[in-house]
């Protein structure tokens, strides 16, 4: 007997996909903006897979609070009325050539030294999309990752108390990884990356330069065209389909679109549809990581609790509440971010406050230009 | 694979799917369980589909182009095999995996991975883990393995052997065919 028999006789025959596991499988094909699809999915992702990660990792015991606390913060006018505005707001951005968007993403680990618990930013990444406007002018997709960094200013303190460490080992969904403080070249090689002269016209959000004119602005058929529940489970699958899934899902699907160059109208329209669906809450301003201001929209809280069961020690487990976040610019109603936060805090964010990040997806631009985007060489912290 | 020749993706890609979407089902599911294995193969489908027109029939078989998508596709989940790996692991030798899941199928084999071998492919370098996964489980050629991975023939020999080498110290490198097998190379 060698090694590769019994590595072939060692793994257990699985279960063949379901009817629906291949209906949904070649659903995505069907589903006419083909090459935005995975981008959506990737941004989707963090959704869906952190969802499955759950339901594999953690115990959950369910959500849906109709008022979860708020994060401190002032709030001046009626949290609905903010976000309205900022919808009214949303300009009307020049056209150009190409559009192109650059977001980071992130994720909370906690460093617990004996001079003080504080939080990092880890497995960070900033990736760079262009777009040309038609079909046959390209479209390239940058990434790089970012280096590891103490999450707030406060964070940042009791790092330096700790004799600033340029490595932080931290524990990590089932084991324990050590992240470091080193940036790297934006590069264009591995999955979801590199260019395609003949691509473009089709942009994140599954828009295409074709569908850009015909959106509807108005709220109600937005709703029904990208919010409605036949969309939904389409792309959860009936596991996921409980009210908090969905209305994270939308919260991302709308997220999405938001990163795509629709009009001002649609853009304002969305955002209205988004605030008027069940289990969405105004929660008036927030902050995102990269510490702009802006208005907010959240999904219900929802309870995770942490058992051990994949080896986490004792500091990790627990339970905590948290819900998703998506923050809209006052001024111009462009998307800042979507981030998971804290409501209350416990298991391995027990010392953390609520509005604490666990993670998030920020975009640091988007926009039109006549030249060919390139990303920007300087990075987004520090 | 015999009879029709294998559909062309750029032309009749349903057909493509068809044809192999449980197949490739099946090397997710063994290598990531059933749970991330519907999302990677379809995942995979989708990438081929996009690159459908870069497919070139004369370097690769559409079969082994697509574990070779597949592959990049799963090298995205490491985590996910690690975690199952070592879940496998901690059971030690000779129990089945489905005691462990009550996902897996009912009618997996009764063996399941032994402990010592899931650890130790949980610890292989992921490029030595993709050439001894795709040959044991996807039953590909070496010249098939480099063709899906863009490698060259000699890096999958080298890295096979690598991986067995690992392996059998593992398992106590004790059997005696294990060695004569080695010593012809």
């Amino acid at each position: 007997m060698d090694e590769v028999r019994m590595v072939r006789d060692s793994y257990p025959e699985p279960a063949p996909p379901t009817a629906r596991e291949i209906a949904r499988a070649k659903a995505l094909l069907n589903d006419p903006p083909r090459r935005s699809r995975p981008r959506l999915l990737w941004g989707l992702g963090g959704v869906v897979a952190a969802g499955a990660a759950t339901a594999v990792a953690l115990t959950v015991v369910g959500g849906n609070t109709p008022a979860p606390p708020r994060p401190s913060g002032p709030v001046h006018l009626d949290d609905r009325a903010l976000v309205l505005a900022a919808a009214e707001k949303a300009e009307q951005q020049p056209t150009g050539k190409y559009w192109h968007e650059d977001r980071i993403d992130g994720q909370s680990y906690i460093m617990r030294p004996k001079t003080g618990t504080y939080a990092i930013t880890g497995a960070t990444t900033e990736s760079f999309a262009w777009w040309g406007a038609k079909r046959g002018m390209g479209e390239g997709y940058y990434g790089r990752d970012l280096p590891a960094h103490p999450s707030t200013a406060r964070d940042a303190a009791l790092w330096r108390k700790a004799g600033s460490p340029s490595r932080f080992r931290v524990w990590s969904s089932d084991h324990y990884y050590t992240y470091t403080a080193k940036a790297q070249k934006w590069q264009l090689d591995g999955p979801n990356r590199g260019t395609n002269p003949r691509g473009g016209g089709e942009f994140l959000g599954g828009v295409s330069a074709k569908d850009l004119p015909n959106l509807p602005t108005d709220k109600t058929k937005l709703a029904e065209m990208f919010m409605g529940d036949e969309e939904m489970k389409k792309l959860t699958g009936p596991k996921f389909a409980d009210k908090g899934v969905t209305s994270r899902l939308k919260l991302m699907r709308v997220s999405a679109l938001l990163s795509a160059p629709v009009s001002s109208q649609v853009r304002a329209g969305l955002m209205r549809a988004l605030a008027d669906q069940p289990g969405i809450h105004s929660i008036g301003q927030d902050t995102d990581p990269l510490d702009r201001r802006g208005v907010a929209l959240a999904s219900d809280d929802r309870t995770t609790t942490v058992t051990g069961e994949f080896g986490e020690p004792k500091a990790e487990r627990g339970t905590y509440r948290s819900r998703t976040v998506i923050i809209f610019d006052q001024r111009t109603g462009a998307l800042l971010s979507v981030q998971d936060e804290v409501t209350k805090p416990g298991g391995p964010y027990a010392e953390m406050r609520p509005g604490f990040i666990i993670n998030y997806i920020a975009e640091r631009s988007s926009g039109w230009t006549d030249t060919k985007p390139t990303p920007p060489a300087a990075l987004p912290f520090h | 694979m015999t009879g029709d020749p294998p559909p062309h993706p750029a032309e009749s890609f349903d057909e493509v799917f068809d044809a192999y979407f449980a197949e490739i089902h099946r090397y997710a599911a063994k290598r990531l369980g059933p749970d991330a294995a519907a999302d990677v193969a379809a995942q995979a489908f989708l990438e081929a589909f996009r690159q459908r027109h870069r497919y070139d029939p004369e370097r690769a078989g559409v079969r082994t182009w697509l574990y070779g998508i597949a592959t990049k596709v799963l090298g995205r989940h490491q985590r996910t095999e690690t975690r199952a790996l070592r879940a496998r692991a901690r059971l030690g030798p000779g129990r089945g995996a489905e005691e462990h899941t009550e996902r897996v199928d009912a009618r997996v084999s009764a063996e399941g991975l032994r402990g010592e071998l899931a650890g130790a492919i949980a610890a292989l370098p992921r490029g030595q883990r993709d050439v001894l996964l795709l040959v044991a489980l996807a039953d590909l050629s070496h010249n098939e393995v480099a063709a899906a991975l863009g490698i060259s023939y000699g890096t999958v020999g080298s890295r096979l052997n690598r991986a067995r080498t690992t392996l059998r110290k593992a398992l106590g490198g004790t059997n005696p065919m294990l060695t004569l097998e080695e010593q012809h190379g």
